[in-house]
């Protein structure tokens, strides 16, 4: 017997048993709106192929990953560097998990550009909310799994957000954290969520999407005119299937499977290219020294929260995101029948352009901007040489101790430093020395109030530096009602 | 057939692909293998990391103690300079770096950075004649002539300033802030970076002796308020 005939074989006694065959190629070969059959409608099922793939990738990696706190970040280092191709899968993994963020947003504007979320198909939408979800809860447990600084930074605008819930906050953050910090508890939860609830929700939830795109069947290529009533659509489409539809499969399916395997191609390269994500420094606490940055899928909300007036940001962190999924899972009750062409749906054109847009901007400004958590440099940096020349021995302690209270990890001299509050080269032409004085001992506008932690002497010496701030050529501001630099210019 | 050569022209192609792995340019290079911060060995990075933020990029020009003073490296043995790194100056910004104190460097750290500042800052026979590091305290009285003599020239009559050296010496937050063993530092080794002379050069040709730089240190120690004031503005220091 030829193997072929093998599998045959196998293949008939299974069926005879199973009696599936039917049912798959029936499902196979159901037939679709010729229209449909477009390079537009390929996105669904692309996600779906890279899903795939994460689980196959996270299986290989689950076997080598060790969900404790003091080996999770050593096993990664040795998936990258000593497991053969480990860093391949990791890279692998780590891509594919943006490029299904990506396609899964790409694939949810398409169905609301082509109005696919209307009567009938609003159960579809709302299963797709789900996924969505679900994909970023995968995106953001994975990247606590990795353990790094920047899962400490991930973790960190969670558990902040989750924090300012009133009266239970707390009782949030420990039941997330496992404790109020994190720890090892934190981890075990990630990689419980991470490897068996949110995947487990993922497939039912791929099962049911699936099984009412099947029962539903594909939405119609939308003509602008063609409006959706609740009386007649079923009736329509399926008159439009039986004269003018074709089997999905080879018809349809052959664009998705070529893009499928694009999709599949740029992403072996980029992985291949781009080599595994992190893990960057080891989640030490004591380690100072880091570059902490959340995935961009996260960094849009914080940039977001960075930019709002302080007094907006608790109001805001605990209804923004309840208000969005809201709106998400409304968006077929709102809209569930009329046009569906874009052409005929300027607002809701507009709309999505503007969320895409705020998104955008808010990434790109997180990435630059100098309200992003940039920490490059840490205090480690040494004080610009001419900061130190030709000053007083009290401006020089006051240098020693910016950089022993760690001002730098926030504030940059001679461009080195963080980029949070505002560069110090020239606070002395903006502030006077007792403006200093109160914005370091009451802090304000994201800058903590040091008052409890530097003594008067400490606080004098650092104000005397920073009195020194300004060029040569500008005056230092001062204040007309008190001769502002009496202290220093005692020298 | 047809199929057989196919599978065998992918299998070249997967094997092909394979052996080209290691080229690729994503695969983690082995320099990149982030060291977990016990692990770092070496003299600049050390030093860079923990040291330059107060003491200068190459030892000097920083804001504190110039260490690459070979003046500071003759006064100091190994001794003292590990137990100043490990537990740091109390009430000063002179941090502990010693786990046991609390700070992030492995004792094999520290003998790393001990050699490599000797190695690069040290130069030339000891010193003959210095005062010691170490000394207990002088008398205020006999400092105040010392001042006089030796330092009024640069900082003022009264310390408070003079045309060769900016700004009060004897100012009380100032004071607050640095140890004593930091002032008898400077007037021993002196800052060969911001111009300070060291103990031979007070004027040139007449070095200070021990009692001498005891005194001196001893008529400053004496200008540093006793009770640490309240709050900031009654440090005044006028
Ligand atoms: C957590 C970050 C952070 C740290 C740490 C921090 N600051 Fe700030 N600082 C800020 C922010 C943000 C502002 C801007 C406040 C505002 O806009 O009102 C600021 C403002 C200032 C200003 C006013 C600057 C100007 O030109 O307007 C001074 C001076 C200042 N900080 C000094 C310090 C000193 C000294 C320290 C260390 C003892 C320090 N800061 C530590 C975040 C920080
Ligand atoms: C936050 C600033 C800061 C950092 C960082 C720092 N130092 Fe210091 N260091 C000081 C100050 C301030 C003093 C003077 C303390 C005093 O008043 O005695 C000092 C004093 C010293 C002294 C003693 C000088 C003397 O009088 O004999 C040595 C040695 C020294 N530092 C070495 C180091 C080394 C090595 C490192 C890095 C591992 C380091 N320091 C990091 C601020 C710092
Ligand atoms: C040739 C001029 C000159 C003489 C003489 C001189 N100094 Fe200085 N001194 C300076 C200069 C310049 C500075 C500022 C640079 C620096 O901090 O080292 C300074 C700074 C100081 C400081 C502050 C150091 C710090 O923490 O930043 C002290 C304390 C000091 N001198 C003490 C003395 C004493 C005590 C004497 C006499 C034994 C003396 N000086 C003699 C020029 C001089």
């Amino acid at each position: 017997m030829s193997p072929s005939q093998i599998i045959h074989k196998v293949g008939a006694w299974l069926d005879h048993r199973l009696g599936l065959s039917g049912p798959l190629i029936e499902a196979a070969q159901h037939p679709v709106p010729r229209s449909s059959a477009s390079w537009w409608y390929v996105f669904g099922s692309a996600t779906f192929a890279v899903m795939v793939l994460q689980f196959l990738t996270g299986l290989c990696l689950a076997t080598v990953y060790a969900p404790s706190a003091d080996r999770a970040w050593q096993s990664l280092i040795y998936l990258n560097y000593d497991q053969p191709l480990g860093w391949f899968i990791r890279a692998l993994h780590g891509w594919g998990s943006n490029f299904m963020v990506g396609l899964v947003c790409i694939h949810m504007a398409q169905v609301f550009l082509f109005g696919a979320h209307k009567y009938p198909r609003e159960l579809t939408w709302l299963a797709g909310v789900v996924l969505l979800l679900a994909t970023l809860g995968m995106a953001f447990t994975g990247q606590v799994l990795r353990f790094d600084q920047d899962a400490y930074w991930g973790l960190g605008i969670g558990a902040a957000i989750a924090g300012r819930t009133p009266f239970i906050g707390g009782r949030i953050v420990k039941m997330i954290l496992g404790g109020p910090i994190i720890a090892g508890e934190t981890l075990s939860r990630f990689f419980t969520l991470h490897v068996f609830v949110i995947p487990g929700l993922l497939i039912s939830f791929v099962g049911l999407h699936l099984f009412l795109v099947l029962r539903l069947g594909i939405n119609e290529w939308p003509m602008p005119g063609r409006i959706v009533r609740r009386e007649t659509y079923l009736a329509e489409y399926h008159r439009m299937v039986s004269t003018d539809g074709e089997p999905f499969f080879p018809y349809a399916a052959q664009k998705d499977l070529v893009f499928i395997g694009l999709i599949i191609a740029a992403l072996i390269v980029t992985a291949a290219v781009m080599g595994p994500i992190g893990p960057n420094g080891e989640p030490d606490p004591a380690i100072i020294q880091t570059v902490p940055r959340p995935d961009f899928f996260f960094l849009w909300l914080f940039s977001a929260f960075a930019l709002l007036p302080p007094w907006t940001e608790t109001f805001l962190m605990l209804t923004g995101p309840v208000v969005a999924i809201g709106l998400l899972f409304a968006i077929p009750f709102i809209s569930g029948t009329g046009e569906k062409s874009y052409r005929r749906r300027p607002f809701s054109v507009m709309i999505l352009v503007l969320v895409f847009m705020t998104i955008g901007i808010l990434i790109y400004l997180g990435t630059y901007s100098p309200w992003s958590p940039h920490m490059e440099a840490w205090s480690g940096a040494p004080t610009p040489v001419e900061y130190v020349k030709g000053r007083t021995p009290l401006e020089l302690q006051g240098a020693i101790l910016i950089q022993a209270k760690q001002c730098r990890n926030c504030h940059s001299l001679g461009g080195q430093g963080g980029m949070r509050g505002p560069a110090l080269d020239e606070t002395a032409t903006r502030l006077t020395p007792d403006q200093i004085v109160r914005q370091i001992v009451q802090g304000g506008g994201n800058m903590p109030a040091y008052g409890k932690n530097l003594s008067p002497a400490e606080v004098n010496a650092i104000v005397a530096f920073l009195a020194t701030m300004h060029p040569a050529h500008q005056p230092p501001a001062h204040n007309a009602a008190r001769p502002a630099l009496a202290r220093v210019d005692q020298r | 057939m047809i199929v057989r050569r196919r599978a065998a022209v992918a299998a070249v192609f997967a094997l092909s692909l394979l052996a080209g792995c290691d080229r690729l340019p994503g695969k983690p290079k082995e320099s990149q293998r982030p060291l977990s911060p016990a692990q770092v060995k070496s003299f600049d990075v050390l030093y860079t990391q923990n040291c330059a933020g107060c003491h200068g990029a190459a030892g000097n020009f920083g804001a504190a103690t110039e260490l690459a003073n070979p003046a500071y490296q003759a006064l100091v043995d190994d001794a003292t300079l590990s137990r100043i790194i490990r537990q740091g100056v109390p009430a000063t910004a002179m941090p502990s770096f010693a786990q046991s104190a609390g700070g992030y460097l492995t004792d094999a750290q520290i003998a790393i950075l001990i050699d490599g500042m000797r190695a690069r800052w040290k130069s030339g026979p000891p010193l003959k004649d210095a005062p010691p590091y170490a000394a207990a305290p002088g008398d205020p009285a006999q400092g105040a002539q010392v001042f006089a003599r030796s330092c009024a020239s640069c900082h003022g009559p009264d310390g408070k300033g003079g045309a060769r050296a900016p700004g009060s010496i004897v100012d009380r937050s100032y004071l607050m802030l640095v140890s004593d063993q930091a002032l008898r530092t400077l007037v021993i080794a002196g800052r060969r970076d911001l111009g300070h002379p060291d103990w031979r050069q007070y004027p040139p040709g007449q070095p200070l002796t021990a009692q001498q730089v005891a005194d001196v240190v001893a008529w400053l120690a004496a200008k540093r308020p006793r009770f640490a004031p309240g709050t900031w503005q009654s440090v005044s220091t006028k």
